[in-house]
């Protein structure tokens, strides 16, 4: 009993011990996103973090903010193509668009969208601001030799809470 | 099963516990901010805190996964006389990866109950929603580190803790 008592107390300071190790790794490495998120500023630093490392990983690839993409909505100049999981698509999607959820990627090359022209304009989008769904897929359509790509990142949270026009499929 | 067969295998699944944790942990480190976008999607923490609890899970889980595999690399005897290192190092990683892996799965149960529908931003896969999936994958990493700590204390596995105490 003794013996388990001892051994408990032993491996409980060393826990903590390991734990305060671990935090102060933690500060030293990522003082700023700390920093940044305790003075309030954290929505700007994630903003401006996520634009830098998306100017690099979907270098080429066209962006749209909300009322483009809404003005060309309203013009029916381009297809929309939702790249959120089926089951969202289906719950709520941008009037008119298909689906082409991320585990339907590796069979792209023989799926229906790659028999349209390949000078038709697309809109992909994913579900918000924060998802990169909508550029991945952009990249894999570039790549797929459509030349009018473009992605909404504003996502389907922004056109919804616009109140643009949204279908279901239920 | 005989003990050293038992030993053995202990051993080898408490590498690949430490390794899966030191593995998402450098994950979340090398995309700290990513990782701080999922703690934020989960609306359950103030801003305030979200950098902080993002700079440091990742380091946490790697501490954890680290000493866990050293624990065991430590086991031998001449590491256990007259402090057995090995053996307390190994028991309090596990009652860290306990923790946290009754954390995740506490945040994961509470986020699908209220129907938010996000990254979770854990585990090995970065790229996966918060579901049936990763509750599962979350639950059988605490049945093993449960069942790991069970051993390092089996009574038949207590000569380092009896070192231990001749060495108070």
């Amino acid at each position: 009993m003794g013996m388990t008592r001892v051994t408990w107390r032993r491996e409980l300071a060393w826990a903590v011990g390991l734990l305060n190790l671990a935090v102060i790794l933690g500060l030293m490495f990522h003082w700023p996103l700390v920093q940044a998120s305790l003075k309030g500023n954290l929505a700007t630093l994630l903003d401006q973090k996520r634009q830098e490392r998306r100017e690099v990983q979907f270098q080429g690839v066209k962006t749209l903010d909300l009322a483009q993409a809404y003005q060309i909505w309203q013009e029916k100049r381009a297809l929309f193509v939702d790249a959120r999981k089926a089951e969202e698509y289906q719950e709520l999607h941008v009037q008119g668009s298909v689906n082409v959820p991320p585990e339907t990627w590796v069979e792209l090359p023989s799926s229906e969208l790659m028999k349209m022209a390949k000078t038709r304009e697309l809109v992909v989008y994913c579900s918000q601001e924060s998802c990169d769904d909508a550029l991945k897929l952009a990249k894999k359509l570039k790549a797929a030799g459509f030349s009018r790509v473009l992605a909404f990142t504003g996502g389907f949270r922004a056109w919804d809470e616009a109140g643009y026009p949204a279908d279901t499929s239920r | 099963m005989s003990v050293s067969v038992m030993r053995f295998v202990s051993s080898v699944v408490s590498i690949v516990l430490g390794g899966l944790f030191v593995y998402g942990g450098v994950q979340k480190h090398l995309a700290p901010y990513e990782f701080a976008e999922a703690v934020l999607a989960y609306q359950l923490l103030p801003v305030g805190l979200v950098g902080l609890v993002a700079a440091t899970l990742s380091w946490i889980e790697v501490v954890s996964g680290v000493s866990l595999i050293l624990g065991c690399l430590l086991r031998s005897r001449r590491f256990s006389n007259p402090f057995p290192v090995g053996a307390v190092l190994r028991s309090s990683a596990l009652l860290l990866i306990l923790g946290q892996s009754l954390l995740f799965v506490a945040v994961l149960l509470i986020t699908l109950a209220r129907g938010l529908k996000i990254d979770c931003g854990c585990g090995l896969f970065m790229d996966r929603q918060v579901g049936p999936g990763a509750i599962l994958e979350d639950i059988l990493l605490l049945g093993v580190a449960g069942w790991l700590y069970w051993r390092e204390h089996k009574a038949g596995d207590r000569k380092e803790a009896l070192i231990l105490i001749q060495s108070q």
